[in-house]
């Protein structure tokens, strides 16, 4: 085995299944996810000596596939697509409970994805690694090359925006 | 509250990659484990088109001394020679920039005006003088780029280059055998006119004793702080038949276009990122500059910590800064950032003052973030430069303008002392 191969052994093959998983899960389309998982391939490729000095280095790369697929999303959901495939219903189960409760049955993943489209890159991304990648601070904050502080700040900018979204996402049911 | 928002969020993505889905995903995950086995070392990636010019020149010299050397005492001899490698119809050669892993360019010229360069990092080149068509592909991601109207070199003018000669060797090395060939071996211990390897430690040309070409060269480079490396460049073949389908400018099936905007370099708003694939170099004069730096070796992302420090010594110097920070990169090992100051600003180590002289320079503003894609861009740059038809002759330089903590008002000039090709 040369260097090289070590390297990808080191680096990429651990985290394989959690880096497809990533894009997968914020991409939802064969072919977007095809396209964003190659976009972040060739991010990773160009990057390489970071990527092998980095300190977290499987951060990095998870980092890099939410980015690529959080490009994905953002495109679609500003193209309005989203709404055109019909992925976001229009009704929303009526209830007295709050605007998370109303939207948590079989669409919620829907409409959660499309507000966290809506988010600005970095709220997102900090989110996307913090709630769903389970990625402690620290290691996000190495990832996204800032303090660990500023990830915190947004990761709560972005629940309170996602908070609003999805509540004005609700109001049309009500009207 | 957060763990709320966090579960939702948590519950509205938590789904399994379909099998079909993930076939596809692992077949891309299997092209790149082979491209980032096959990647050249990190010290090759930095500079590859710097390297490449310099080495393509080296050959033309290398030939070219070989032309001159063995037959020297007749110069009828070698005037035929010269002519008859000026006249030949095509010309191939591979430098082999790093033995193991193997990392080699295959260059390859056809007359009127075919050019081939082949890289083994999944570059190619094929371009034809004589339309100014070019075709640049991208084998790691499958894409290409399709240009017209392009000042192509044609393998005329790189033979025109022979016209620079040394006449003798400063040491002859003596014989050896391969493949039953009797090579005589010529030493220079400077570089070839016109070639500019920096850190040359010896040229070695080897050339056959019966037929009098060239057949093949050891370039032994030392760059500052770096142990001695070994260059070769082989598989020399002037006036051989070869395959017109190497120079064909059709995209290979499945690749596809990568858009660049032709002509004039785009007009950018700022705060968008540039298409890396629509810079082009401006060749021009540049002003002399004076600059405190701090000298640097390691990662290039100390440069925002080091910037910091250079302008607190300035503060406490009361030396304002007369322009936007900046950085000139040699290597890893060796580059330093800091700020232009007035002429006769003093400094003290770990500080210095550098003095940039005025001279023939390439740049280019790109507006975006500020580490945004420097490879790609760099890449670009090198690739516009070379196309114009000059060599890098000094350090990459960076000079970044914006604010720190707004990546939209953020742009980057990249700048490099240039010479002319020939």
């Amino acid at each position: 085995m040369n260097d090289r191969q070590r390297e990808y052994e080191r680096l990429i093959a651990p985290i394989e299944d959690r880096m497809m998983r990533a894009v997968w899960r914020v991409s939802r389309d064969p072919d977007d996810t095809e396209d964003a998982f190659q976009e972040a391939l060739l991010t990773v490729w160009k990057r390489w000596d970071r990527v092998r000095r980095h300190p977290n280095p499987h951060a990095l790369v998870l980092h890099i596939c939410i980015n690529a697929a959080h490009d994905v999303l953002r495109r679609k959901v500003r193209r309005g697509k989203w709404l055109e495939a019909g992925a976001v219903p229009e009704d929303i189960p009526d209830s007295s409970a709050s605007a998370l409760q109303n939207i948590a049955g079989a669409e919620c993943d829907a409409q959660v994805l499309q507000a966290i489209g809506l988010l600005s890159k970095n709220q997102a991304r900090a989110i996307l690694m913090h709630a769903v990648e389970e990625i402690p601070y620290g290691d996000i904050a190495a990832a996204m090359d800032c303090r660990e502080a500023t990830v915190r700040k947004h990761v709560a900018r972005a629940r309170a925006r996602l908070r609003t979204l999805l509540a004005q996402q609700e109001e049309p049911s009500h009207a | 509250m957060h763990d709320d928002m966090d579960e939702l969020i948590r519950k509205g993505t938590q789904v399994e990659v379909p099998p079909d889905v993930e076939d596809r995903l692992r077949r891309r995950l299997m092209e790149f484990r082979t491209r980032v086995e096959q990647r050249p070392p990190a010290s090759l990636m930095r500079a590859p088109a710097l390297r490449l010019l310099a080495m393509a020149a080296a050959l033309l010299a290398a030939v070219a001394v070989g032309l001159v050397l063995i037959p020297r005492q007749s110069s009828a001899s070698r005037v035929y020679a010269a002519a008859q490698l000026k006249s030949s119809q095509s010309l191939e050669y591979t430098i082999v920039l790093n033995a193991t892993p193997y990392v080699a360019v295959d260059f390859s010229f056809l007359a009127p005006g075919y050019r081939r360069i082949s890289c083994s990092w999944g570059i190619e080149v094929r371009s034809d003088g004589t339309t100014g068509k070019q075709i640049a592909l991208f084998h790691a991601t499958r894409n290409y780029v399709a240009e017209v109207g392009k000042q192509i070199e044609s393998s005329d003018d790189f033979l025109e280059q022979l016209r620079s000669l040394p006449q003798a060797a400063d040491e002859v090395l003596g014989e050896q055998r391969a493949g039953g060939a009797r090579l005589i071996g010529y030493r220079l211990h400077k570089a070839p006119p016109n070639t500019g390897i920096p850190g040359l430690l010896a040229f070695d040309i080897w050339v056959d004793a019966a037929t009098r070409e060239a057949h093949h060269v050891d370039i032994t480079i030392q760059e500052k702080g770096q142990p001695a490396h070994q260059m070769h460049i082989q598989n020399i073949r002037a006036g051989a038949p070869i395959d017109r389908s190497l120079f064909d400018l059709t995209p290979p099936a499945g690749y596809t276009a990568i858009v660049k905007p032709s002509g004039e370099p785009q007009t950018v708003p700022p705060g968008s990122v540039q298409n890396t694939w629509a810079l082009r170099a401006e060749i021009g004069q540049t002003g002399a500059l004076e600059a405190v730096v701090v000298p640097m070796t390691g990662s290039y992302l100390q440069t925002s910590a080091a910037l910091k420090q250079v302008e607190a010594y300035l503060k406490t110097k009361r030396v304002t800064p007369v322009g936007p920070p900046l950085g000139r990169f040699w290597s890893e090992q060796h580059w330093e950032t800091g700020y232009p100051v007035p002429p006769g600003t003093q400094a003290e180590a770990p500080f210095q003052v550098v003095s940039l002289p005025a001279g023939l320079s390439a740049s280019v503003v790109v507006n975006g973030a500020w580490a945004k894609d420097s490879d790609g861009r760099w890449g670009a740059f090198l690739k516009s430069v070379i196309e114009q038809g000059y060599l890098p002759a000094g350090p990459a330089m960076e000079i970044w303008s914006g604010e720190d903590a707004k990546e939209s008002t953020q742009s980057t000039e990249m700048r490099m002392p240039v010479t002319k090709a020939n």
